[in-house]
């Protein structure tokens, strides 16, 4: 077997050419915080709890949230954004956040506020849920309750689900065509019922022609594009508005 | 048939393997010999959504999928070709669909063979519904459904296959946190535990019914780690790790061989290239024409030892050129009388030459699948086979690490370096014993969501 020793003029490797570097910044001046924001930057979900507990001495539950767990995800989420990490990075910084924020919970007796309420499910017949858990994942790490409904999930189940937590948004992921079919049934069901709400649908085959073709839908073409657009439901924006900056 | 573990390499080296030719060729009803020496097209029509709705509208649907593939064949005067029907969820869940749309389509490549001499097969891949963290593997209702419907097509089909899913749940986890530990619980532990309990039953079945056991595939891990990985600018996952994973699923699907499946292998298991090296049976690959599925970086290399070459699937549709199985078959067919001609006029070494070196360093996912490297993993594995599934797969895993870090041509990004040297790190510092391994997951993973260590026997 002969081998080329240069391969320029075969492919071009877009990875090496565009890398990009980076490092966390300090998030606080706190040497405390600031030890704990580390814990959650290099996603050590079990070096974290003796620090996060050592910290509970002399600290409030909600500064340890607000301005070392959260702060530190938010330089994850940076970090992420701009190329430095990939999402298992970005998964390992959560699970860290989590096992802090789940030790001040019980400090405080009571759970911290959330951002708002999502619903997220795979679609009846599919079990390829990967993508649903990547988003459960990102959206729990920017501070959304996320009512995790799993996968092969019935149309009715969802729309219960809906009416119960009133979510400012919904989700959907499907991987064949043959399931996405469920998606304009559950969006038909949730405009009857007056919850207008934007309904995310996304994975596998599922293309923007065909979610835009219901109402309430609006395509996602990535995981990570799911904490920003639960933004954007939660500050009021419609589907219609969601739509037109999303899709098109 | 008891499971025979895989201790001897069928081929010596990677240069010994070609497109075309298997150690051992399988000969399907209707007189096509894969692996005899020449590559055959292998087309996968999906059906659209809505014709799921009822027996009558699916079997309408796959009525004219695999029939315009077949009519496409004597329209342009391609030989022979083998049509895949991937199930969906409604034709596994109603055995008798699966089973009706099988025998629908033998009758069509029946008519073909008489008309014109169109020498045709059919595989039938019914679905794994079974999501290891929602059912039982070996009890659910589900399970039940798939074994009913491997006797149900295989009354009819010359080949059948499946896309098994042990230990998935293990290894969505572990996938989205780099944990190579997990995967190789998931897929080289779990997935081949599964396997064994799932292939000596399906062999059984075939040999009822002759047809036959063709293979499985990886597809529901370390394809989702391939995908996941991506293209050059993504960063969702590391291109090594689902280098990894991919030699971990080598070991995995090497089980169904060892059990009594004779190949021809299933398409979207990339793991293939291994496998070949490995058992000797023939095996489907497939790459570019697989586009309108997906994408990949192993597009021709893939393609370089293959028996049958495939397109994944493509959904039923019209195009300016006729519908999409028409299209797919036609090309498929011309890459296999490319591959063919050069067979002929002696030019085989140099074509494989060609198609490895297009893609050998566009990742390192490809590297590890040119012929050599997949010699050498399948090396490793084999050699490890008798000790343990989990010896055999660490083995394969290192083996592909080594590759990927001693080959100065394979330039890795910093993250990419970075994750490989921790990856290759965590797998040495394993324990050397299955039993041992084994303990140390039970406990680890215990809370993973719906994670069920008896659904393996564990």
């Amino acid at each position: 077997m002969r081998y080329l020793d240069d391969f320029s003029n075969i492919f071009k490797r877009y990875d090496l050419d565009g890398e990009v570097t980076g490092e966390a910044r300090e998030v606080s001046k706190d040497a405390t915080l600031q030890e704990i924001a580390k814990f959650v930057v290099e996603g050590d979900d079990e070096g974290i709890l003796p620090v996060v507990q050592k910290a509970l001495g002399s600290k409030s539950p909600i500064d340890i949230i607000n301005d070392a767990l959260i702060a530190g995800m938010n330089e994850v989420s940076r970090l992420w954004d701009e190329g430095v990490y990939f999402l298992p990075q970005v998964i390992l910084s959560s699970d860290a956040m989590n096992v802090g924020i789940a030790e001040c919970e019980a400090k405080m007796g009571k759970s911290m506020d959330r951002k708002s309420t999502v619903v997220t499910h795979t679609a009846e017949g599919d079990i390829h849920d990967i993508g649903q858990v990547i988003v459960n994942a990102l959206l729990n790490a920017n501070g959304y309750e996320v009512v995790d409904l799993g996968a092969d999930v019935p149309v009715e189940k969802v729309v219960a689900a809906c009416k119960e937590h009133k979510p400012v948004m919904v989700t959907g992921t499907a991987l064949m065509t043959t399931t996405m079919t469920a998606f304009p049934k559950i969006a038909h069901q949730l405009e009857a019922a007056g919850l207008a709400i934007p309904f995310i649908c996304g994975g596998g085959a599922v293309c923007e022609e065909y979610v835009t073709g219901y109402d309430l839908g609006v395509w996602g073409k990535e995981a990570s594009q799911a904490p920003e657009m639960a933004e954007d439901a939660t500050a009021g924006e419609s589907w219609e508005s969601m739509r037109g900056k999303w899709n098109g | 048939m008891a499971r025979k573990k895989t201790t001897k390499m069928a081929y010596g080296s990677g240069a010994e393997m070609m497109f075309g030719t298997a150690k051992y060729p399988v000969t399907t009803k209707r007189g096509i010999e894969i692996g005899g020496g020449f590559v055959h097209p292998e087309v996968v029509p999906h059906p659209r959504p809505g014709s799921e709705k009822t027996m009558k509208t699916l079997l309408r649907e796959y009525e004219k999928a695999n029939g315009d593939a077949l009519e496409r064949m004597v329209v342009v005067g391609h030989p022979t070709l083998q049509v895949e029907n991937e199930h969906v969820f409604q034709m596994t869940h109603n055995p008798k669909w699966g089973g009706e749309i099988a025998a629908q389509t033998a009758k069509q490549m029946d008519d073909y063979l008489e008309k014109y001499g169109l020498k045709a097969s059919y595989r039938s891949t019914p679905a794994d519904l079974r999501k290891p963290d929602m059912h039982h593997m070996r009890t659910s209702d589900y399970t039940m459904d798939i074994l009913e419907s491997f006797k149900e097509v295989s009354k009819y089909a010359d080949v059948v296959s499946i896309e098994s899913m042990g230990g998935k749940e293990i290894f969505d986890h572990a996938i989205i946190r780099n944990d190579i530990g997990g995967i190789l619980f998931g897929i080289g532990v779990l997935g081949a535990i599964d396997m064994e309990w799932m292939w000596d039953q399906i062999v059984e079945i075939c040999k009822k019914n002759n047809c036959i056991p063709g293979g499985d595939t990886n597809c529901s891990e370390a394809n989702t780690a391939m995908f996941m990985a991506g293209g050059m600018i993504s960063k969702d996952v590391p291109h090594v790790i689902a280098a990894l994973s991919r030699a971990i699923s080598a070991s995995r699907t090497m089980v169904a061989y060892e059990c009594g499946a004779t190949g021809p292998t299933k398409d979207c298991a990339y793991e293939d290239p291994i496998i070949k090296a490995m058992t000797g049976v023939p095996i489907s690959t497939e790459g570019k024409v697989s586009a309108c599925a997906h994408s990949d970086l192993a597009s021709n290399i893939i393609m370089a030892v293959c028996d049958l070459w495939s397109n994944e699937a493509v959904e039923y549709h019209d195009m300016f050129g006729a519908t999409t199985t028409s299209v797919f078959a036609e090309i498929l067919g011309y890459d296999a009388a490319m591959l063919n001609c050069s067979l002929e006029l002696g030019y085989q070494e140099q074509m494989k030459e060609i198609l490895v070196n297009s893609d050998m360093y566009r990742d390192s996912h490809s590297l590890i699948l040119a012929p050599d490297n997949a010699w050498d993993i399948g090396n490793a594995i084999v050699s490890n086979r008798a000790k343990s599934n989990y010896a055999s797969a660490r083995a394969g895993a290192i083996k592909a690490g080594q590759i990927i870090q001693g080959d100065a041509k394979m330039k890795l990004t910093a993250l990419e370096k970075d994750a490989l040297d921790k990856a290759m790190k965590d797998l040495d510092a394993l324990p050397d014993a299955e039993g041992d391994f084994i303990d140390q997951c039970l406990d680890k993973y215990k809370d993973v969501k719906g994670f069920n260590p008896d659904s393996y026997g564990l």
